[in-house]
């Protein structure tokens, strides 16, 4: 690496922003944050040690740094920092790099597979030591860079013109998607695809490539539903029992799914069928459910949630995937609306960036980002109200999670630089 | 690269795609939240409130010295949620085993049993988690410490109320018992209940997502008021001689059935009552019905000689005959309302057969009492029947009492007035007996038998007392007193019962000898053999029934009251001596009569 190289890398720093800024997205982001740690408070109110230093000054700040909100205060901090540290970089020195960190984002999507904790039986996390680091989170980052990366270097248009890059964005989002499939973390490789099929779409490639791609997911939607029937018949044929007999169809089956998996489907499209008494499989749902609704207009006051206060809405699920539930219980139809309306904001104000971006890679970044985003808080929110399948997708900025936090940051300071370095025409 | 790479009407076109979404989820939340809210508040409000009974305990029953006869003692049900146990506590469970008596296959069988299968009309064919089985039923407090001491996680306990009966078999055909379901079946605890029961409290609260009661929302609560204890007039240690009594009766005649009650004349108080067979209250399940039956109220026999009393006490208060008045006990038939009527038989011949009143009292002569009950006429007869408490129930606390058999004169055939004096044609349960007996004992009042003393609160404060009460004056003070001294003349060297005499008490009673029906024909082998009494005659502190129904004496003759009955109410009257503290009393008045006749 010669001297110009360096000179080069550094100057990123100080190419002329004009002092431009964009606060929209950066407040909204400090207003979600801000509502996330509350509810993770209180979703954790019931049965958490007070900070008190009854015990001794010591004692008192182990139990602060042990409780959820407070590690997430520290996770927001450091985000933030990351934030800023992104959006100062010129987005467009990721066009070099992208290979580099999609390389770099692999290693410990590998390492994960031998030396992962294993919890429920995937592992998804690296112990390091003061910190759970779930490489899924970076794979996000990595997979928007490479594919923004290749498709701005490319033509697209008509699929024939397209089948190199096509195959070359295949094997880069198949790779990592592959790796977390292994793990297994079906929720964080489904997030991927929406991802990387909107980018193509803005990229202009033939709408008869996403008429075909459709038609595929029709007929895998349509394959999928022809094995729960299946199923369902099948475990009714042997009088088996969905919760006791897990296992039993998927040694004979055609489509490689987990029965455990196939019960979360059928927990989305027939409750009745596998959970008549709702009491388990269906039980979040339900829970969650009727916290949301039993919150009415404005709520039942925060940490006054009787769902998630009194562990209906289970304590392991309420400050992390079903947060929103706790948000809608607490603060009814206005809490669950604003939420939803920072978080369009947010939406909204990514596209706007998309279209004042200088390059294609600025706006390939700006819409991929928003649309992941898009995809996580429109899977999550609809989820604890039954209209999506229960997944275990986390809300950005509220749900409790280092890696995730530190992920969405990175996504979001990377639209802030798409901002800042922009043409200016003015 | 360049701008026009991208198109940005494709982005709008998404744009339009994330803002549709965001739409739906809106539109779900506005349906969520406002229009299915009620009914899910609903549900929210029927998932968590509550109702936890709080048993209230049961009173208790004691005797008149205090003794516990009934208690309700509290108890831990040991069990466990086979679902928390964990794999470190395995080595606990021999030792767990051993404190809960339980072999240890029987704990390992229970506590690996996870789950029970589905039942056929359960909503899926899920198996059900087992969060409790049973392991031991009446583990004590102090087992139960070192149970929890033990720490095994998963295995806990609920407390609840056991009947418990300290004295098993004493007294059980008036304690009575409550079944395993808490129902009260049978005696005092049943006829008593309203006493006893107390009244549970409740409590209304809220559960959490586990099932478990959160107490900070509490919000009304009834505690429950334990039931009132019932203070009884039956002495235990009585009750005790009695049933000692009874048992050498059974091993001496192995009779059928036998009945023996102790009462206080004076106020009609029960001191003991024991039948056989009987039973152990403790064991109530394992006791055969027949055994649980309280005969003294439930069946009925005839009276036989100790019937005489009805007639004779009759004739004697409405001035018809004196003691001395003279009967010829010899007639084979006699003129009756124009028409002649064959008399009954004597059990035993008389050297002198011109019987004066007394002589028929004490000789227990059967053509005697007939002419008396002829000299009575019809009406008055039976009038006086059923002034002595037969034909209608006596009014004994505990259930199931019976009215036994008194046919209205019109019913009567031609043979009934000569067959009723002698107590025959009539039916009566042990306890009729009894009190009939009573009306001599306690200066001609028939008195209500009872046996609930007071009733106390559950501090032990009295709630209320029971007082003696009378049904009746039946015959007058004075011809009470007269037959009384005529019944002394049966406990004396020449009377049916010299061996019931007491050293130095003076003993009145009157023995019976009924002959058993047996296929519609009085039989000559079976017999109801009684003797009821009271002492001292002249100020009555006990009057004592026995009677044993088809009793055999071992050398085969025939089992007479004054054999089976008489010794058994000697025994019991000398226990009660030192145990009542009573003393002798000076002889009762003598009217001056002219004795004559009797036996050889």
């Amino acid at each position: 690496m010669n001297e110009s190289v360096l000179t080069n890398y550094l100057s990123i720093f100080k190419r002329n922003t004009h002092g431009r800024f964009d606060w929209i997205t950066p407040v909204m982001m400090l207003c979600l944050c801000s509502i996330g740690v509350a509810f993770i408070y209180s979703a954790q109110y019931a049965g958490h040690v007070p900070f008190s230093i009854k015990d001794g000054v010591l004692r008192g700040i182990i139990n602060l740094l042990k409780t959820f909100w407070f590690k997430q205060v520290f996770f927001i901090g450091t985000g933030a920092m990351l934030y800023l540290f992104i959006s100062l970089i010129d987005y467009r020195v990721w066009l070099s790099l992208a290979h580099w960190f999609y390389l770099a984002c692999l290693v410990p999507l590998v390492l994960v597979l031998f030396i992962g904790n294993e919890v429920y039986g995937a592992s998804r996390w690296l112990d390091l030591g003061f910190f759970n680091f779930q490489p899924s989170e970076t794979a996000k980052a990595a997979v928007l860079l490479i594919v923004a990366s290749i498709l701005a270097r490319s033509q697209v248009g008509t699929i024939a013109q397209s089948l190199g890059v096509l195959g070359k964005l295949a094997l880069a989002v198949g790779l990592p998607m592959l790796l977390i499939l292994l793990q297994p973390d079906l929720k964080s490789a489904i997030v991927l695809p929406p991802m990387v099929f909107s980018m193509l779409y803005v990229s202009r490639l033939s709408t008869r490539f996403f008429a075909g791609a459709l038609g595929a997911f029709l007929l895998v939607v349509g394959v999928v539903a022809l094995d729960s029937y299946n199923y369902v018949r099948f475990m009714e044929a042997h009088d088996y029992s969905y919760i006791r007999d897990k296992g039993k169809y998927e040694t004979q089956a055609l489509f490689p799914l987990h029965d455990y998996q196939r019960n979360r489907i059928l927990t989305f499209v027939a409750p009745d069928v596998i959970d008549p008494t709702r009491t388990k499989d269906a039980w979040n749902l339900t829970q969650s459910q009727i916290s949301i609704g039993s919150g009415g207009l404005t709520g039942k006051g925060w940490t006054k949630g009787t769902q998630a206060q009194l562990g209906y809405l289970p304590s392991a699920v309420a400050h992390n995937d079903f947060i929103f539930s706790v948000i809608a219980e607490e603060e009814g139809f206005l809490g669950s609306l604003t939420v939803l309306s920072l978080f369009g904001v947010v939406m909204f104000n990514g596209v706007r960036i998309a279209g004042l971006a200088r390059d294609r890679f600025g706006k390939l970044l700006a819409i991929g980002v928003t649309v992941l985003f898009a995809v996580h808080v429109f899977v999550n929110i609809a989820m604890t109200f039954g209209m999506v399948p229960i997944t275990g997708i986390p809300l950005p900025f509220i749900s409790y999670g280092g890696s995730f936090v530190l992920s969405c940051c990175l996504l979001q300071g990377l639209v802030q630089s798409v901002y800042r370095f922009r043409k200016d025409f003015s | 690269m360049s701008k026009g790479f991208a198109s940005n009407y494709r982005i709008v076109v998404l744009a339009l795609g994330i803002f549709i979404c965001f739409g739906g989820v809106g539109v779900r939340l506005v349906f969520l939240h406002v229009i299915d809210r009620d009914q899910l508040l609903r549900y929210v409000d029927k998932a968590r409130r509550q109702i936890i009974p709080d048993k209230a305990k049961r009173g208790d029953i004691v005797d008149a010295r205090g003794n516990v006869l009934a208690t309700s003692r509290s108890l831990v049900v040991v069990g466990v949620d086979p679902q928390m146990l964990r794999k470190e506590d395995e080595a606990k469970w021999p030792e767990l085993a051993a404190l809960l008596d339980l072999p240890l296959k029987d704990l390992e069988r229970i506590f690996i049993t996870k789950t029970r299968p589905s039942k056929p009309d359960d909503i899926d064919n899920e198996d059900r988690d087992i969060r409790w089985a049973k392991l031991g039923e009446n583990v004590t407090e102090e087992t139960y410490d070192k149970i929890t001491a033990l720490k095994v996680k998963g295995v806990y306990g609920d407390r609840t109320y056991c009947r418990a009966y300290p004295h098993n078999q004493l007294a059980a055909h008036i304690i009575g018992y409550v079944n395993k379901e808490g129902t009260p079946a049978a005696g005092l605890e049943h006829a008593a209940d309203f006493y006893l029961r107390g009244q549970d409290g409740w409590r209304e609260s809220e559960k959490d997502g586990r099932q478990r009661e959160m107490a900070q929302f509490r919000t009304r609560e009834v505690p429950a008021a334990n039931g009132f204890s019932l203070v009884l007039s039956l002495d235990s240690a009585v009750q005790h001689i009695v049933e000692v009594e009874l048992e050498e009766i059974v091993k001496k005649f192995t009779p059928q059935k036998a009945t023996i009650i102790v009462s206080d004349p004076q106020t009609g108080f029960v001191l003991a009552l024991a039948n056989y067979p009987t039973f152990n209250l403790n064991e109530f399940n394992k006791a055969s019905l027949d055994s649980q039956r309280n005969i003294a109220i439930c069946d009925q026999l005839e009276p036989g000689s100790t019937f005489k009393i009805v007639a004779a006490s009759g004739a004697l208060n409405e001035g018809l005959v004196s003691p001395q008045t003279r009967f010829d006990c010899s007639l084979e038939r006699i003129e009756y309302k124009g028409k002649v009527r064959g008399l009954p038989r004597e059990s035993h011949p008389f050297a002198n057969p011109m019987l004066t009143v007394a002589d028929i009292v004490s000789h227990s002569s059967n053509k005697g009492a007939a002419q008396l009950g002829m000299l009575l006429g019809d009406q008055r007869m039976y009038d006086y029947a059923r002034k002595f408490g037969f034909g209608e129930k006596t009014g004994f606390p505990t259930g199931g009492e019976i009215d036994g058999e008194l046919a209205v004169p019109s019913k009567w055939d031609g043979l009934t007035i000569t067959r009723l004096p002698m107590g025959q044609s009539i039916a009566a349960t042990p306890l009729q007996i009894h009190y009939a007996m009573g009306v001599v004992a306690s200066r001609g009042r028939l008195m209500r038998p009872q046996i609930i003393r007071e009733v106390r609160d559950a501090r032990g404060e009295r709630v209320y007392r029971f007082d003696g009460s009378s049904r009746g004056q039946v015959i007058s003070e004075s011809t009470a007193e007269l037959m009384a001294y005529l019944l002394t003349r049966v406990a004396s060297a020449d009377g049916t019962a010299a061996a019931v005499a007491i050293p130095n008490y003076e003993v009145a009673g009157k023995t019976g000898t009924a002959q058993k029906i047996i296929n519609g024909h009085y039989s000559s082998t079976h017999h109801v053999g009684s003797f009821v009494g009271f002492f001292p005659a002249s100020q009555p502190r006990v009057v004592i029934s026995v009677i044993v129904d088809d009793g055999h004496l071992t050398s085969g003759g025939m089992a007479s009251g004054a054999l089976v009955a008489g010794p058994s109410f000697k025994r019991i009257g000398e226990q009660l001596i030192p145990l009542l503290d009573i003393k002798p009393v000076s002889p009762i008045a003598r009217p001056q009569l002219v004795m004559g006749g009797g036996r050889p």
